[in-house]
């Protein structure tokens, strides 16, 4: 027994961690993360689109296809008035104003029961009335370009793999039709 | 017994004490994931005038180089430089050609000098604009930029929105 030492031993298994380092780190990285920090997303619309959409738009500009032409007038007193013109024919649909207001499900609704039966389409000329408001337009924009329920689809040809594959795009690509208009 | 205790100097301490750091650190941690969330890794930023009100839109692109036209409630903008005012959200008189009222002069001749470079950027060969605009704006009045902006060459429109429905 005689020269040897009891040495104490910490059975509580706790230490003091120093985060005095790691605080130090976040401190350099919270002025970073505040400078390159984007607190209103923006977005663009545009026609990036894949390739078979996007051919399928350039046969959409080949007036040897003879196909349907549609046209959207927005009217803040009259509502929505689709006009589709095919073989010479022009077919009306309107749209009535809900509560004082554009219906946009209703819309919506009509968009993809025209895309059904016109899946070759892809094209939408907008003539929007002098009073429309812009975020109108846009949501009008919105109503066209895909449909709502994530599981409709749209049968569209693709030449390269020689077959029908399905697209949810309805109609991406928006023309201003009348913005070289002298009146509206 | 009383007085002496009132005199009396206090004991000596230790000067140096720990702090107690774990919350701070934890409240800095959860500011770091707030903050990599919002981290931005769009390659053009942009950021929208006071007071302005984007669209919203459920498009998820993010905006590309192009020139950044603001159009808001009270002004027109190319870059930070101011071109017209506007008054109830129309273009004025004095802001628009006598012969034709949709055509923008001040925004052509900005165009067109930008345009004069377009060697040297793509987005400028390709006649690409970024508009911002307000989105209580009418339509008349979004009209006569995009009629301008086409008539400078410029007709790749792309239109700047916020996410969301």
């Amino acid at each position: 027994m005689r020269g040897r030492r009891w040495m104490h031993h910490d059975t509580t298994g706790e230490f003091e961690l120093d985060l005095a380092p790691l605080l130090a780190v976040i401190m350099k990285l919270v002025p970073v993360m505040l400078l390159s920090s984007a607190f209103v997303q923006l977005m663009v619309i545009e026609t990036e689109l894949p390739q078979v959409v996007k051919e399928a738009i350039q046969n959409n500009n080949d007036p040897n296809k003879n196909l349907a032409k549609v046209r959207l007038e927005i009217d803040n007193a009259a509502g929505f008035k689709i006009y589709v013109t095919e073989k010479g024919q022009e077919k009306e649909s309107a749209v009535a104003l809900k509560n004082g207001a554009l219906d946009f499900p209703a819309l919506h609704e009509n968009l993809v029961a025209l895309k059904k039966s016109h899946p070759d389409v892809f094209q939408i000329d907008l003539v929007p009335r002098a009073g429309v408001e812009y975020g109108d337009i846009v949501r009008t924009m919105d109503e066209a370009r895909r449909p709502r329920d994530q599981q409709i689809t749209f049968p569209v040809f693709d030449a390269q793999q020689n077959k029908q594959v399905q697209t949810p795009f309805m109609f991406p690509e928006v023309v201003f039709a009348n913005s070289l208009e002298s009146g509206l | 017994m009383s007085r002496r205790r009132r005199f009396q100097v206090a004991a000596k301490r230790p000067s140096s004490f720990a702090l107690n750091i774990n919350s701070l650190t934890d409240m800095f941690i959860l500011l770091l994931v707030f903050l990599l969330q919002t981290f931005s890794t769009a390659s053009v930023q942009m950021e929208p005038l006071p007071g302005m009100r984007l669209p919203s839109s459920n498009t998820n692109l993010n905006p590309v180089e192009g020139v950044k036209l603001t159009v808001s409630e009270n002004e027109l903008r190319i870059g930070d430089h101011v071109l017209a005012t506007l008054e109830n959200k129309r273009f004025q008189t004095k802001d628009t050609d006598v012969k034709d009222p949709n055509f923008l002069p001040q925004l052509f001749n900005e165009l067109n000098k930008l345009a004069e470079n377009k060697e040297d950027k793509e987005y400028l060969k390709e006649g690409r604009v970024l508009l911002q605009a307000d989105a209580r704006l009418p339509y008349d009045t979004l009209r006569k930029v995009l009629y301008t902006a086409s008539m400078a060459g410029f007709p790749q429109l792309k239109m700047v929105t916020m996410l969301g429905n």
